[in-house]
């Protein structure tokens, strides 16, 4: 019992102690652990494949046999819009999410804009792009800058809401250049295609440390129609949730457990190249499964960083979980000791 | 060159953890340097995006000489230096007050409008029940006209609860967060080893 209440005084400098060991252990030594994909997540996740032109070439024929030119036409009236508001601080928790959405637009063909008004947001950019087109370099498939992605980069932030409200409409108007200096409208992801505005770029998805996501839901869902999903950080994600009941935001990626679980969904579908379904979901082949281990090398460790995080994240929940048990049973303990000498 | 980076990007985060102990020089080395380099980023970065297209470009090679406008209030900016002329500073942050004024009405529909809209759907299942009577028992806890007694008072209580139950909800995901980032860090350091090592 003295031990129990010992811990009322214990120096907090021993708890940071069990804290990191509690996380270094399981990233040394990563173990099998099951991501559970939760509804904001997999909508999102539905949402961005739904204009892949894998998906929409195999509803036309409905043939399940899919062409080259048929993925390249349908390639030219879809794409999103990534928004990178946060510096290098909430990194750990947001660039996995940005990696994985990165991944499956490239994989399934999304054309995507990067978008920073964040001088710090820059590099985070730069360095997710170049992560997801190196590996998919790999497999033969070259990856053209200006063709399969337009990357806007840094704009001035009191441009934040010219842009914004522009690209309704007209996206090469409103931001005119890209990061390296070039029209927008000489760029042949927006010069041979269809896409202009929100009618094709219909999905903004806005990854932040706090609630600037809001700025999309209030002034570009409700007068262009677009669809507002968010990437936050965890502390953030309570506040979030309102919008989700609402269906003012479609789709949600939180902190590094929404990371998690589009990484795994990515791996499920995109990797395999099959189109979402929520019963393969929850029913893998043995195909999906192979994907799945995080402790094998299937997975190059940049594409499951936040699944190895969340194996730390949970032996760390269980051990706080733990000192509060303990710390509540010390303070009971003392407060009745203290009501006896009374 | 990446060798020296990651010998840098490692040492910096030992002496940023060293506060853990204690504060400290090394931890307090970081710190500024931390502001000091994030600075010392954004200002050509600034330069190059905002000054160089939207200033210098738009009046000296377009002669589009209506930016001089905009260019002159941001510059009364710095009036706010001054003790004699400070009052010069509250125009252009009058202009500013003036965009976020233009906000409101499509802030009141999005954060108000939309959402009461939400909260008036038909109580099909159990879920959307839970949320009417949070939504209505916190509404009644807030009214302060009446005294919060009787079965009113219950009735507010309830509301309570449910206002608990969401800051729990924050404080977890507030916890989550904070082992995220040292996650992030140890992560880092602990393939940067491995890296050396290999």
């Amino acid at each position: 019992m003295n031990f129990i209440k010992n811990l009322q005084g214990l120096d907090r400098r021993y708890v940071f102690i069990f804290i990191a060991v509690a996380i270094i252990i399981p990233l040394a030594f990563p173990f099998k652990s099951v991501t559970y994909t939760t509804s904001p997540v997999e909508s999102l996740y539905q949402l961005i494949d739904s204009y892949s032109p894998y998906v929409r070439a195999d509803d036309l024929n409905n043939d399940g046999i899919i062409s080259e030119e048929e993925v390249e036409a349908f390639k030219l009236d879809r794409a999103i819009f990534m928004d990178f508001y946060h510096d290098a601080a909430t990194m750990p928790e947001l660039f996995p999410m940005e990696v994985a959405v990165m991944r499956h637009c490239i994989y399934r063909k999304v054309p995507f804009f990067t978008f920073t008004i964040l001088p710090t947001a820059v590099p985070l950019i730069e360095e997710a792009l170049s992560v997801v087109t190196e590996e998919i370099e790999k497999t033969g498939r070259v990856i053209e800058r200006g063709k399969d992605y337009i990357n806007i980069g840094y704009k001035p932030a009191a441009l934040y809401l010219p842009i914004l409200l522009g690209m309704g409409d007209d996206i090469a108007a409103a931001v005119e250049t890209d990061s390296d200096g070039n029209r927008i409208e000489n760029l042949p992801m927006y010069r041979d295609t269809a896409i202009r505005n929100y009618t094709q770029m219909n999905l903004v998805y806005e990854t932040s440390g706090n609630d600037q996501g809001l700025s999309w839901m209030i002034y570009a869902r409700p007068r262009f129609g677009v669809n507002v999903a968010v990437g936050l950080t965890a502390v953030m994600a309570a506040d979030q949730y309102p919008y989700i009941q609402s269906g003012q935001c479609v789709g949600m990626t939180a902190g590094l457990k929404g990371a998690a679980e589009y990484e795994k969904l990515v791996d499920m579908f995109a990797m395999n190249n099959i189109n979402y379904s929520k019963g393969q979901l929850d029913d893998p082949t043995e195909e999906m499964l192979a994907n799945l281990d995080i402790t094998a090398d299937t997975v190059p460790t940049e594409f499951k960083m936040a699944r190895l995080g969340m194996n730390a994240q949970s032996v760390a929940h269980i051990l706080i979980i733990v000192f509060i048990i303990l710390g509540n049973i010390g303070y009971f303990l003392e407060k009745r000791k203290q009501n006896k000498n009374l | 060159m990446t060798l020296l980076g990651e010998i840098v990007a490692v040492l910096l985060t030992l002496a940023i953890f060293s506060f853990l102990y204690k504060d400290n020089p090394a931890y307090r080395f970081a710190e500024y340097l931390l502001v000091g380099v994030s600075l010392g980023y954004a200002l050509p970065l600034v330069y190059k995006n905002a000054f160089e297209p939207f200033v210098l470009q738009r009046i000296l090679v377009e002669h589009k000489y209506i930016f001089l406008i905009p260019v002159v209030f941001g510059m009364l900016y710095w009036f706010r230096f001054s003790r004699n002329y400070g009052w010069l500073a509250r125009y252009p942050i009058a202009i500013s007050m003036g965009m976020v004024g233009a906000g409101v009405t499509m802030s009141m529909n999005s954060m108000v409008l939309v959402q009461v809209r939400q909260a008036m759907i038909p109580i099909e299942n159990f879920n959307i029940f839970l949320i009417f009577l949070g939504t209505i028992t916190v509404l009644f806890y807030f009214f302060f006209s009446k005294a919060h007694t009787g079965a009113y008072g219950k009735f507010s209580r309830i509301g309570i609860w449910y206002m608990m139950i969401g800051f729990g909800a924050s404080f977890g995901y507030t916890v989550m967060a904070r082992i995220s980032l040292l996650i992030g860090r140890l992560q880092f350091l602990a393939d940067t080893f491995k890296g050396w090592l290999a």
